[in-house]
């Protein structure tokens, strides 16, 4: 062997070797790809049909499309509802929006529930488990996107978002919503492939959408992704969220905490220890005792 | 040393005594009596609908503010002034300031009242009150939350302030062994408690980090454990002053002459700790708004609510503070501390109600039930409390 | 976009350390107006205080 093969050589085996240093990344993926819709708002035509099979499904409150016109005014997910569909005027026309829980990859509200009511399961769906939560609403504080909603009339109260229809998911079937949509513009399936179909719009009618896929990166990436016309703060979305997932903003006091718990009290055992004061003589007395005048 | 091992005898000494103990003394109808009894009995009947009819009849917490004048007010504003027990122990049985001593004990009955009272108050404000358990018990221990550390600190910490000032209930039951054995335990309760208030009291603070795109960039920041923690030092010390001033009067026939002499000594070494606190929090409030670049935010109204809070009741209170102790002006430092208290409540108000969802349009205002079920907590503590100095040794009687 | 151009985190760093630097030096102005005005000779009650080093 010569001395340009052997540094390939070596070069290919550390570069073999370095994967395998990374136990975490490997140990933490799952069997099981994340699933998510992707929204495409260009094609939403505001039928609601999404809302009425949603409520059908999850036994929630079913709207009356034909005539209540709940698109003249812009709502929001309700304890009643867990998606809604919105209607913006922009430069491009009407735009309609369905608003649902983005089923965030590394969720607020699981991060800040304390007895693990909303799970993070491991298909992608974020549910609620009643047998557990405690009604704190800590996870209506936390999440950015102000999904979880809590029924503040009656004596026992649940919090109510979308799960995106996990029980069906575990039959095989899809979201309800997505069933339900005339125009194609829900689509379900793994993150992955959503977002190659995403690029793949995009790059090809660079006229017809913003080069921006909602939920790529925000709030450090969500199951849901959406694709508009007009730039996303004009059909309600919240473009200053970052792409930090939000758990990470309270890992550092997280991590602190056993440091603390240990560190502090031997501090304060030896400090108390420092200033005891049972034993100490004025410096006259100590010139006595110590033989100095005999 | 536990109850099974008692003689029966003992136990029926002890019922007997408790029931005797339970009476009132002195008159009935005083002016507080008068007052807050129609108060305590609205709030009981205000939550009987609270627990039947859901949250929503009574208060007016709504999707875009999930924590209203319950957690803003009595958990996060009463636990933040709670911190002067573990302050006050921190200074007693760590430094050995033994100046500080004659107030050791009132100041861990309120705090321990504050606990049981004021983060009891959560279980008023839970959904499902029910299934507070579930973290506790483990059938699911969330340990990924902010809310799972503050809730077992909680815990443990009023169980830790009980065992601190377990002595003085078993000195006033008279089980001497007892006492002893309590009192050999106050060194590891006391340290173990100073570490689970830094850690809780900062833990309120971190329950906001996620709640980065809600809270006006003016109050938060990503060093708000540390900033609850530090306004916990000098809240917790202001309330041992505004405190001491007013069971200094209420119950003067209980504090012996001795103390009642020190007492000016001791308020002024708390005014001084106070006003160095303060300026160091001031400096993180100013270090921080520098960091941030927030200038670009202060010529708003919201950055002149935000001066109201930082120069009105941080800055000034501190140099009244430094003034009151220099110049030995027990009123100034009096004023500067019932300010300080302000300043505590409106900064937990702030980042908790105010500048919470500040963008949003249907602003929160507490419901006047829920301000009378507030007052009711508040009262029913100062009904206990009352009982108990009344009955056991806590202040001195030298 | 923001994710295609510099963004230098600690801009204000400097100023941090000058900020650092005058609330030391109030700091101490703070502690020696605490102190209270300076006595020439020790006052007669806290002569064991002094002894006790």
């Amino acid at each position: 062997m010569d001395r340009r093969q052997f540094f390939v050589a070596s070069a290919t085996v550390a570069a073999g070797g370095i994967p395998n240093l990374n136990i975490k990344a490997d140990s933490a993926r799952e069997p099981k790809e994340f699933v998510g819709v992707l929204v495409d708002t260009t094609r939403c035509i505001g039928c609601r049909s999404c809302e009425v099979a949603c409520s059908e499904a999850q036994k929630n409150f079913v709207p009356d499309t034909k005539n209540d016109n709940a698109l003249e005014k812009i709502r929001d997910t309700s304890e009643k509802q867990y998606t809604v569909v919105n209607r913006f005027e922009t430069a491009k026309g009407a735009v309609f929006v369905k608003k649902n829980c983005l089923h965030c990859w590394q969720p607020a509200c699981a991060a800040a529930c304390l007895v693990n009511a909303m799970l993070k399961t491991k298909e992608g769906p974020v549910t609620w488990n009643g047998d557990k939560c405690m009604g704190c609403r800590f996870c209506m504080i936390s999440c950015p996107f102000d999904i979880p909603k809590f029924e503040y009339s009656g004596w026992n109260p649940r919090i109510m978002k979308c799960t995106m229809c996990y029980e069906r998911l575990q039959e095989g079937k899809k979201p309800a919503c997505v069933e339900s949509c005339p125009t194609d513009t829900l689509m379900f399936g793994r993150k992955r492939e959503l977002m190659e179909i995403a690029r793949h719009r995009v790059y090809g009618h660079p006229d017809k959408y913003v080069h921006h896929i909602y939920g790529e990166n925000e709030a450090g990436g969500t199951g849901w992704l959406y694709l508009s016309a007009v730039p996303f703060e004009q059909i309600g979305f919240r473009t200053d969220l970052g792409t930090t997932p939000y758990p990470e903003y309270t890992r550092e006091f997280l991590i602190s905490i056993p440091l603390i718990e240990f560190g502090v009290p031997a501090f304060l055992l030896a400090l108390n220890m420092l200033t005891d004061r049972k034993d100490e003589v004025s410096d006259e007395q100590k010139w006595t005792e110590a033989g100095v005048d005999k | 040393m536990n109850t099974a091992a008692v003689p029966a005898n003992e136990v029926v000494r002890f019922a007997r005594f408790f029931l005797q103990e339970l009476k009132p003394r002195g008159k009935w109808l005083t002016p507080f009596n008068v007052i807050s009894i129609p108060i305590i009995a609205a709030g009981l009947v205000i939550l009987y609908f609270r627990f039947t009819q859901g949250l929503g009849s009574v208060t007016n917490l709504s999707q875009q503010y999930p924590f209203g004048f319950w957690i803003g007010f009595d958990v996060m504003t009463g636990v933040a002034l709670a911190g002067g027990a573990y302050v006050i122990c921190f200074v007693v049985y760590v430094l050995r300031l033994e100046k500080y001593h004659s107030i050791l004990k009132v100041t861990i009955l309120n705090g321990l009242l504050a606990y049981v009272f004021y983060s009891g108050a959560l279980l008023l404000d839970l959904g499902r009150p029910w299934h507070i358990i579930n973290p506790i018990i483990g059938n699911s221990f969330g340990y990924n939350s902010v809310l799972f550390l503050v809730a077992w600190h909680f815990l443990l910490y009023t169980g830790a302030l009980f065992l601190e000032f377990a002595p003085t209930i078993a000195e006033w039951a008279h089980w001497e062994r007892l006492r002893k054995f309590l009192t050999s335990l106050t060194l590891g309760t006391v340290i173990v408690g100073i570490t689970l208030s830094m850690l809780h009291q900062s833990g309120i603070g971190a329950m906001f980090l996620m709640a980065k795109p809600k809270i006006h960039p003016l109050w938060y920041s990503e060093y708000i454990p540390l900033l609850y923690f530090v306004s916990s030092i000098f809240g917790g010390l202001a309330m041992v002053i505004f405190e001491g001033t007013i069971s200094g009067k209420v119950f003067s026939n209980l504090i012996g002459q001795k103390t009642h002499h020190s007492h000016d000594d001791i308020i002024l070494g708390l005014g001084k700790g106070a006003a160095i606190t303060m300026f160091v929090y001031y400096f993180f409030l100013a270090f921080i708004f520098m960091h941030g670049e927030k200038w670009k935010l202060i010529n708003t109204s919201w950055g002149y609510w935000y001066l109201v809070e930082v120069i009105g009741f941080v800055l000034i209170p501190c140099f009244m503070f430094a003034y009151g102790v220099r110049n030995k002006k027990f009123g100034v430092i009096r004023t500067a501390a019932a300010m300080t208290v302000l300043g505590v409540i409106l900064n937990r108000q702030n980042v908790c109600l105010i500048a919470y969802n500040w963008y949003v349009v249907d602003k929160y205002y507490p419901s006047w039930q829920e301000i009378v079920v507030t007052l009711m907590v508040v009262f029913v503590e100062v009904w206990v409390f009352r009982w108990i100095v009344t009955r056991m040794s806590v202040f001195s009687k030298e | 976009m923001e994710y295609y151009s510099y963004i230098n985190i600690f801009e204000t760093k400097g100023l941090a350390y000058l900020l650092l630097l005058s609330f030391l030096v109030l700091g101490v102005l703070l502690i020696k107006y605490l102190a209270g005005p300076e006595r020439k000779d020790p006052v007669p009650g806290k002569k064991n205080a002094t002894i006790r080093r």
